[in-house]
C-alpha cells in the first residue's frame, strides 16, 4: 500500500511537472533563436527530404526564400507570424500516419513542436549559423564579482593571458578548477615537439632549466620560434592539406618533381609569411606582378593534385578531377567547409546551392594543366651556367624589345608556356596518341589540331622525337587538304626529344591545322615517323641587327633546350586564345554540361571584394579579407588543435552546421579576430599566444573528479596530452639517439624501409636506400609514394595524400608498437640511443640508464621506473653474457660496442623508446 | 582456436568492452551535455541506431580506444567471412565461362562498325579483327554449366557456384576500374570494401588482423595499396598485407639478437613503466597502450603461425597445389583458409598478371593466359572443396573475378594488330562467379549477346557486388554509412542493389 502509494505521488509530481514545463514553454513567448532553436531540429527531422537534396512536395527549409514560397500544394507551408495557418505546423501535429510528419519517423516531441510554433508566431526568421559571420571583435568574460559584489573584479591568479579568460569561464559553468603549471622539464619537452616537432636543441634546454627568472619559459618560446625546425614542424601539419607527395599517383604513380614547393613552405613558415600572403602565393603566385621562381614554385599547391598516365586514359576526365579536387581542397582545407556535396546538389544542410559550386571551379578550371605525362606547366630553374644566361639574356631584352615582349618571352624560358600539348590532337588517320600521351605521325598520315590561333604569330617552336631521315611535315590550314602554311622536314633526332624552330607566314584568326606527313624512308606503314610533345606559335626573337642579337637570340635557345634543371609542377592560366569554358555538371557528372557559369563565390558568403580580378588572384583577396568568416577560423582551430590535440570545433574540416559545435566559439573568435588585427596574420603571434597561456602550461595529470567530468579534456582544467605524430615519433627517436640529421631541404630521401613495398605495375622504380646522413633526416623529406607510402609512418596514422587530408585520426594498435618494437630504423636508433647512454651516464649501469631516460623525457626517472629498466637490463645482461652470436646481432656489426653490456642496454633503450611517455606528449 | 572459442572470446571482450565504455565519446556527450544544446547533440545518443547515424552524421561505430573491437552488424548475416579472390589485370570471361560459338564464325572478320561507333577502348584503334574463343567448352555438373578447358578442376564444383555473367562496369583501365571494384569509386581516397566491413564489425580474433591481404603474381595490383586502404576512415581499418617473403607481416619479427623470452622480458618492462605511468596520469589511452602491446606480443606468434602452411598434411598441400617457400597464388589461397579459419573477417587476394593484350607471350590470351589459368584452377577449385568438408562454405562467402572483361575483338594497339593474340579492356561483360556464404548453387545469373559483347539480361554493376557481400554480412548497404566531409558516405556510394536473384 505505501509502496503504491509512492508510485502515486510519484507519478503526480512527474505530470505536475511535465505540465509546468510544457506551460511555461507555450506561455513565456522566449525569444527563439533560429540557430541553436530551430535548425537543430529541422536538420534532425526535416532537411534529408525538405532541404537542398530533396525537395518532397516542392518544400525545402534551407533557405527562408525557399521556405516561405509556395509549393506543389499551391501554398506556402510556413506562414510567418501564423503559426495555426502554417501547414507545417499542422501537418507536424496530425494523428494520421500517412499525413503526419516526419513522414514513417517518430513525431517531434511537445517542445520540438512549441519551439517551432514560436519561431512561426516571431516571424520565422532564419538566423546565421556562426561559421558563416563574419569574425566581429569578442569581448573578455567578465568574472563574477567578490563577495555582494563589494570588491569588484577579481582576476583569478592562476590566468596569464585573454585566452585564460575564456577557458576559465567555461570552466566555471562546468564546476571544474584549472590545474596548476607543469614542471618546468614537462612544459620542455611539451612546447619544443610543438612548436618544432623534435626535442629542443641542447643550449636552449639548458638555459632554460637554469634560468629562474619570470621570463625564462617566454625566453625558450621565443628561441624556440627562431630554431630552423620551427618550419619543418609546420610544413608537416601543411603537406596533408596540400596532398604532397612524391609520385603522381593512380596506376603508374611514376615520380614527380615538386619538393621545391615542400622547402617554400618551410621557408614562409620560417620567416613567418603572413598568413594571407601565404595563401595568396599557394593559390595565386602566378598571376602576381612579375612572378618570381617562389611566386611560381607556391601555386605547386594546386599542382599536388594527382596525374594519371595509365595509357588509354581520357586526359580530361583526369583533368576534370584534378580541377574538382582543387576546389574541394580549398573549402575543406583553408575554409572548413566541406563543399564537395554541393558537387552533385545544392548542400543538404549548409546554405550554398549547386551552381556556386561550378562558379568556383571556374576560378580553377583554366589552370593550363591537363593531366600530361610531363606535368606541364613546369617552372624550369636553371642552374650555372645556365642561370647567367638567363640574367644576360633578361638584361637585353630590356634595352631590345617591349615590356610586354620580354614578359612573354621570359615566361616561355621559364615555363615552356603558353604551348599547345600535343595530345589535344584528333582525327586520326596513319596517326595515333602514343600510349594515349603523344602525338606520333607514320606515313600518310592526317590529323588535326583544334582553333589555333595564329594571328600575328611568325615562328613554330615545337618539341618531338624522330626515329628516321627525311619526310615532310605539311601544315594546312581548316581542312586536310587546305592552303599550305608550312612544311618542313624536322632532321633525324634518333630517338630522343629535340626542340625545333620554324618560320611560318603571318595569317590572321585562328584555325584549324591539319597535318600531314609523308616519309619514303618509312618501311611499314605501321612505323612511326615522327612523335610531338609540345607545340608554341609565336612571333619571330625581337631585336634582329641589334648589338648583341646573335648571343642573345643563343642563350634563348640554349636556355629553352637545356635539361640541367629543377622542374616543379606549377600553375598558370590559359591565355585568352586557349580559354576553357566551366559548366554545370548535372547531378556532378563531368559528362553531362548544364549551363555556362562564369567565376564566383557563394552569394551567402562575403561579397567579392570590388575592383578585384575575377581570377585566382581576386579569389584569393576574397579569402583573406576580414570579412571572410572562414579562413582566420579554419586555420586558428587547426593551430590549436596541433597543439591542443582537438580543435576548439573538433571537426576542423567542417565548421557548418554538421560540424561538431565548438567547445570555446568566444574563444576562436576572439583568436580569429586578433590573428588578423593585431598580429597581422602572423602566425607565430598566434602560436606563441597559445603556448604562452597558463591554460596550455597546465599539468596534464588528471584526477579523478576531473576525468570523470571531462574525460576528453574538452573544457580544459588540465594541460594536453596527446600521442605524437608519425613524423614526431620518428624525429623524436633519432633526435635522442643522437643521429637526427639537421640538414634542410631537397629532394626527398629514402630511408630505410623494408623489401617488397613497392611492387607497382608498369613502373620499375626501386627503393634506394639513402647512404650517409640523408638515412636519418626528419620524416618530412622522406619520399612519399601515394600508392605505397612509408609503412611505418602509415601505421601512425600518417596520411596517403591522394586528397587532402584535414585531419589525421589518432588510434592505438598493435601494429603500431610492433613499429616501434621492430621496425630497423627504430632498432638502429636504439643501438646509438645505447651507445650515448654508456658515453654520457658514466661507468654505473642505473646512472646510465637514468641519463637515457633525463635524454628521452628531459627528467629524472623514478625510483621505481629505474628498478623496472634496471630488472630488464640484468635479464638481458644474463643471456647475452652466455650468448656472443646474439650479442652480436643485438649490435649489429663487430665493432668496440660488441659486448654483453651494451646489448643489454641496447634492450633498454628499444624499451624506452617504445615508453607511453616517451611516444606521447604530457 | 576454433570458431566456438572465438565466439566466447568475443563475449569476454564484449564484456569489457562494456566496462570500459564509460569513457567512451558517447557517454563523455551523456555525461556532459545539458540545456538546449542538449538537442543538437541529442542525435549522438542515437547509440547503435544505424538510421541515427545515418541521418545525423556521428561515426557510432569508431571508438578510438578500442578501434577494433567486435561489433554486431545490422541484421544477423548469412556469412561471417569473405574470401576475394581478385585476378588483377581482368581475365577473359570468353575463355572461361562465357561460351560463345557464334564468334568463333566471325573469326579473323573486321569487326562491324555498329560495335564501334561511339565507343571508347583503351588500345583499340581503327577497325580491329573479330577473335574467336580461343578455348574449348563443354557443359559439366547437374547444372550443366559452360565452362572451358583453361580450368579442368572447377569444373568438378560448378554445381556450388553462382556465375554472374552480365557484369558492368564504368572503367576501361586497370586502376580506375579496382578502385571502383573494391572502393566504390574509380579515384583514389574511398576505403575499400574490407576496410568498411573492418569498421563495421571489428575483429573477432584479437590477436590477428581483421582484414588481411594476400598477393601473388609477381606485382601489386594497379591501384596499388589504395585498393586495400581505409580511404577516410581511421587507418586503423586498413588491410594488413600478410607477406610470403620477408616478414609475413611488416614489423613481426623480433629484431636479431632478441629471443622472445627477452621480448617478453622488455614489454613486460615497457607495460610495467607505463602502468606507473598510469597511475600519476590517469590516462585511458595509457590502459588501452598497455593492451596493444600485450596483442602486439601475441600477434607475432599468430601471425607466423597462421602464415606456416608447412603444419598443414600433404594431401591438403596436393590439393591446393601449393609449392614451397614460394609467393604464389595457391599458398595465398591455403592461407585464406586458414585466416578464415581462425576468425579473420575479410581475406582479398590479389594475383597479378591476367592482362592478356597480346602484346608479347606472356600476355597471349592461347600462351600466357592459359599458364595463369593452370596457376589457379588447382588451388581455387580446392579452397571450395576444403571449405566445404570443414563445414566452412556455409558462412564463407568466396568470390572469383577481376576488374573488367575483355573485348570479343583482337587487339590493335595504336592501330596495329598484336604481335600475339590478345584482347582489350572491355567494360560492357564479364564473368564474377561467387559461392558459399548464403549463395545458391549451381546457377547462373545473366546473359550477353550471341558474340558476348555486351549484357543483355541480369546486368549487375560492382556496386551491386559491394551491396551483396554488405548484404551477407548482415549489412544494409543504404543504411552503412561513415560521416566526412560533411555527409555520410557508402561504399556504394549513391547505387548498388542486393543481387537477390543468387542469394539462396
Amino acid at each position: 500500500m505505501k509502496f503504491l502509494l509512492n508510485k502515486k505521488i510519484i507519478l503526480a509530481t512527474i505530470v505536475l511537472l511535465v505540465l509546468i514545463v510544457v506551460g511555461l514553454s507555450l506561455t513565456t513567448r522566449r525569444k527563439i533563436d533560429y540557430i541553436t532553436d530551430v535548425k537543430p531540429i529541422i536538420n534532425k527531422n526535416c532537411i534529408t527530404c525538405h532541404g537542398g537534396v530533396k525537395r518532397k512536395s516542392g518544400f525545402s527549409l534551407l533557405f527562408r526564400s525557399d521556405a516561405l514560397a509556395k509549393n506543389e500544394s499551391g501554398k506556402p507551408a510556413i506562414i510567418p507570424g501564423d503559426p495555426d495557418h502554417s501547414e507545417m505546423i499542422r501537418r507536424l501535429t496530425l494523428k494520421d500516419p500517412e499525413e503526419r510528419m516526419p513522414y514513417k519517423h517518430p513525431p517531434l516531441s511537445e517542445e520540438e513542436i512549441g519551439i517551432l510554433r514560436d519561431w512561426i508566431k516571431q516571424g520565422a526568421k532564419w538566423g546565421d549559423h556562426w561559421a558563416y559571420v563574419p569574425v566581429k571583435p569578442t569581448p573578455l568574460p567578465e568574472f563574477h564579482k567578490g563577495f555582494l559584489g563589494l570588491f569588484g573584479e577579481e582576476k583569478p591568479e592562476w590566468i596569464k593571458n585573454e585566452i585564460d579568460y575564456f577557458v576559465y569561464d567555461k570552466l566555471q559553468q562546468e564546476k571544474l578548477e584549472p590545474t596548476h603549471q607543469a614542471d618546468k622539464a614537462t612544459l620542455l619537452r611539451r612546447v619544443s615537439l610543438d612548436l618544432t616537432g623534435i626535442p629542443a636543441p641542447e643550449n636552449l634546454a639548458s638555459s632554460f632549466l637554469h634560468d629562474t627568472s619570470e621570463t625564462a619559459y617566454e625566453k625558450l618560446v621565443d628561441g624556440l620560434l627562431n630554431t630552423p625546425a620551427y618550419g619543418e614542424r609546420w610544413t608537416a601539419m601543411w603537406l596533408d592539406l596540400a596532398r604532397y607527395a612524391d609520385t603522381k599517383g593512380y596506376e603508374r604513380d611514376d615520380s614527380r618533381s615538386i619538393w621545391r614547393y615542400r622547402d617554400w613552405l618551410i621557408t614562409a613558415f620560417n620567416k613567418d609569411m603572413p598568413y594571407d600572403q601565404f595563401l595568396t602565393d599557394q593559390l595565386a603566385g602566378d598571376l602576381l606582378p612579375d612572378p618570381t621562381n617562389d611566386d611560381y614554385i607556391a601555386t605547386a599547391f594546386h599542382r599536388n593534385t594527382m596525374t594519371n598516365d595509365e595509357g588509354g586514359t581520357d586526359n580530361e576526365e583526369f583533368r576534370t578531377a584534378a580541377v574538382i579536387d582543387r576546389v574541394n581542397t580549398t573549402w575543406e582545407a583553408l575554409m572548413g567547409t566541406t563543399f564537395a556535396c554541393v558537387q552533385c546538389h545544392s548542400h543538404p544542410y549548409d546554405p550554398f546551392r549547386h551552381d556556386e559550386y561550378y562558379k568556383f571551379m571556374a576560378f580553377f578550371n583554366n589552370m593550363r594543366d591537363e593531366d600530361t605525362f610531363g606535368d606541364y606547366p613546369l617552372l624550369r630553374e636553371y642552374k650555372k651556367p645556365d642561370s647567367s644566361r638567363l640574367a644576360k639574356l633578361q638584361l637585353w631584352l630590356n634595352t631590345n624589345t617591349s615590356p610586354q615582349r620580354k614578359r612573354e618571352i621570359m615566361t616561355f624560358v621559364k615555363t615552356w608556356q603558353p604551348a599547345i600539348n600535343s595530345l589535344l590532337a584528333d582525327e586520326f588517320t596513319n596517326s595515333e596518341l602514343l600510349d594515349t600521351k603523344w602525338l606520333v605521325l607514320r606515313n600518310h598520315a592526317l590529323c588535326r589540331l583544334k582553333n589555333v590561333d595564329l594571328e600575328g604569330r611568325n615562328q613554330l617552336i615545337f618539341r618531338y622525337i624522330s626515329w628516321v631521315n627525311g619526310g615532310n611535315w605539311t601544315i594546312h590550314l581548316d581542312k586536310p587538304d587546305g592552303t599550305v602554311l608550312k612544311t618542313s622536314s624536322p632532321i633525324n633526332s634518333k630517338g630522343s626529344w629535340k626542340n625545333a624552330t620554324i618560320e611560318i607566314p603571318e595569317t590572321h584568326g585562328a584555325h584549324d591545322l591539319w597535318f600531314t606527313y609523308e616519309n619514303s624512308n618509312l618501311k611499314s606503314p605501321l612505323d612511326n615517323g615522327i612523335q610531338f610533345g609540345v607545340f608554341y606559335f609565336t612571333k619571330d626573337f625581337p631585336g634582329k641587327g641589334n648589338p648583341g642579337y646573335d648571343s642573345a637570340f643563343k642563350y634563348f635557345n640554349e636556355l629553352i633546350a637545356s635539361d640541367n634543371i629543377v622542374v616543379t609542377p606549377i600553375a598558370m592560366d590559359n591565355p585568352p586564345d586557349m580559354f576553357r569554358k566551366t559548366n554545370v555538371f548535372e547531378r556532378g557528372n563531368w559528362l553531362v554540361k548544364g549551363e555556362e557559369v562564369k567565376p564566383d563565390v557563394p552569394h551567402y558568403l562575403n561579397a567579392f571584394p570590388q575592383n578585384a580580378p575575377k581570377n585566382r588572384l581576386g579569389l584569393a583577396e576574397w579569402m583573406t579579407s576580414k570579412e571572410n568568416p572562414l579562413t582566420s577560423r579554419t586555420i586558428v582551430n587547426r593551430i590549436w588543435e596541433q597543439i591542443f590535440g582537438t580543435g576548439i570545433a573538433e571537426t576542423l574540416e567542417d565548421l557548418g552546421t554538421q560540424g561538431i559545435a565548438p567547445t570555446h566559439q568566444e574563444l576562436l573568435d576572439w583568436l580569429s579576430w586578433k590573428l588578423m588585427n593585431d598580429y597581422k596574420w602572423s602566425l607565430k603571434k598566434l602560436i606563441r599566444e597559445i603556448v604562452m597561456s597558463a591554460t596550455y602550461r597546465q599539468d596534464s595529470k588528471a584526477s579523478e573528479d576531473v576525468l570523470k567530468k571531462d574525460p576528453f579534456n574538452k573544457f580544459y582544467a588540465r594541460g594536453p596530452r596527446t600521442r605524437l605524430s608519425a613524423e614526431q615519433i620518428r624525429d623524436q627517436a633519432l633526435s635522442v639517439s643522437g643521429i637526427l640529421s639537421n640538414k634542410m631541404y631537397g629532394p626527398s630521401v629514402f630511408p630505410y624501409q623494408p623489401g617488397g613495398i613497392w611492387l607497382s605495375p608498369w613502373n620499375g622504380a626501386t627503393w634506394e636506400r639513402s647512404s650517409g646522413e640523408d638515412q636519418y633526416r626528419r620524416g618530412i623529406y622522406t619520399y612519399w609514394k601515394r600508392t605505397a607510402p612509408y609503412p611505418s609512418m602509415m601505421s601512425f596514422d600518417g596520411a596517403s595524400r591522394e586528397v587532402c587530408t584535414a585531419r589525421r585520426i589518432r588510434t592505438n594498435t598493435p601494429l603500431q608498437a610492433l613499429v616501434t618494437l621492430n621496425d630497423s630504423v627504430y632498432v638502429e636508433a636504439a643501438r646509438f640511443f645505447a651507445f650515448r647512454m654508456e658515453k654520457e651516464g658514466g661507468t654505473d649501469i642505473k646512472n646510465q640508464i637514468s641519463k637515457g631516460y633525463e635524454l628521452a623525457l628531459l627528467k629524472q626517472i623514478s625510483p621505481q621506473k629505474l628498478t623496472v629498466l634496471d630488472n630488464l637490463y640484468k635479464a638481458a645482461l644474463k643471456k647475452f653474457a652466455a650468448d656472443k652470436n646474439s650479442t652480436c646481432e643485438m649490435i649489429g656489426v663487430d665493432n668496440e660496442h660488441n659486448n654483453p653490456q651494451t646489448a643489454a642496454l641496447v634492450v633498454v633503450a628499444n624499451a624506452m623508446l617504445n615508453l607511453d611517455e616517451f611516444v606521447t606528449k604530457n | 582456436m576454433t570458431r566456438k572459442e572465438l565466439d566466447t572470446q568475443r563475449l569476454f571482450q564484449e564484456a569489457r568492452h562494456e566496462s570500459l565504455q564509460w569513457v567512451t565519446r558517447r557517454h563523455f556527450l551523456k555525461d556532459s551535455i545539458t540545456g538546449l544544446g542538449a538537442m543538437a547533440l541529442g542525435s549522438f545518443l542515437a547509440g547503435c541506431d544505424w538510421l541515427g547515424s545515418r541521418q545525423t552524421g556521428s561515426n557510432i561505430l569508431f571508438d578510438s580506444a578500442h578501434p577494433l573491437a567486435p561489433k554486431l552488424p545490422m541484421f544477423p548475416g548469412k556469412a561471417k567471412s569473405i574470401i576475394y579472390l581478385h585476378m588483377a589485370g581482368a581475365p577473359s570471361q570468353l575463355e572461361l565461362f562465357d561460351y560463345k560459338p557464334a564468334l568463333m564464325k566471325l573469326d579473323g572478320q573486321d569487326c562491324p562498325p555498329s560495335l564501334l561507333e561511339g565507343k571508347k577502348f583503351a588500345f583499340i584503334r581503327g577497325v580491329p579483327k573479330m577473335l574467336g574463343p580461343q578455348a574449348k567448352f563443354a557443359q559439366y555438373g547437374e547444372s550443366r554449366t559452360w565452362l572451358s578447358e583453361n580450368l579442368p578442376h572447377f569444373s568438378t564444383v560448378v554445381d556450388e557456384v553462382s556465375f554472374l555473367k552480365a557484369v558492368q562496369t564504368d572503367q576501361f583501365n586497370h586502376a580506375p576500374a579496382q578502385l571502383l571494384m573494391h572502393t566504390g569509386v574509380a579515384r583514389l581516397g574511398r576505403p575499400s570494401m574490407g576496410a568498411w566491413v573492418t569498421y563495421g564489425l571489428g575483429t573477432e580474433n584479437s590477436n590477428l588482423p581483421g582484414f588481411v591481404v594476400l598477393t601473388s603474381g609477381g606485382k601489386f595490383p594497379d591501384a596499388g595499396k589504395s585498393v586495400w586502404g581505409s580511404g577516410f576512415l581511421p587507418s586503423v581499418y586498413q588491410g594488413v598485407q600478410c607477406r610470403s617473403e620477408g616478414d609475413p607481416v611488416l614489423y613481426i619479427k623480433d629484431p636479431k639478437g632478441m629471443d622472445r623470452d627477452l621480448r617478453k622480458a622488455s614489454i613486460d618492462a615497457i607495460n610495467e613503466v607505463n602502468k606507473l605511468s598510469y597511475e600519476e596520469f590517469k590516462d585511458p589511452e595509457i590502459l588501452s597502450r598497455i593492451s596493444q602491446y600485450e596483442m602486439a606480443f601475441r600477434m607475432q606468434t599468430s601471425v607466423p603461425d597462421v602464415m606456416n602452411i608447412n603444419d598443414e598434411p600433404e594431401y591438403i598441400h596436393e590439393m591446393y597445389g601449393t609449392q614451397a617457400n614460394k609467393a604464389c597464388f595457391a599458398n595465398n589461397v591455403l592461407l585464406a583458409r586458414k585466416l578464415v579459419e581462425k576468425g579473420v573477417r575479410f581475406v582479398q587476394l590479389f594475383d597479378w598478371g591476367w592482362d592478356s593484350h597480346g602484346s608479347d607471350a606472356n600476355l597471349a590470351i592461347d600462351i600466357g593466359f592459359i599458364n595463369k589459368c593452370r596457376s589457379v584452377d588447382k588451388a581455387m577449385t580446392a579452397l571450395i572443396l576444403d571449405l566445404k568438408q570443414r563445414g566452412l562454405l556455409e558462412d564463407t562467402l568466396v568470390i572469383w573475378g577481376g576488374e573488367f572483361g575483355r573485348t570479343p575483338m583482337q587487339e590493335n594497339r595504336e592501330g596495329k594488330p598484336n604481335p600475339f593474340k590478345g584482347r582489350d579492356h572491355h567494360t560492357e561483360a564479364f564473368t564474377i562467379w561467387m559461392a558459399g556464404g548464403g549463395i545458391k548453387k549451381g546457377f547462373s545469373y545473366g546473359e550477353t549477346d550471341e558474340i558476348g559483347y555486351t549484357a543483355i539480361s541480369g546486368k549487375v554493376t560492382p556496386y551491386d557486388i559491394q551491396a551483396t557481400v554488405l548484404n551477407q554480412l548482415g549489412f544494409d548497404h543504404e543504411k552503412f554509412t561513415y560521416q566526412f566531409q560533411g555527409r555520410p558516405f557508402r561504399l556504394t556510394d549513391v547505387h548498388g542493389r542486393v543481387i537477390n536473384e543468387i542469394l539462396a
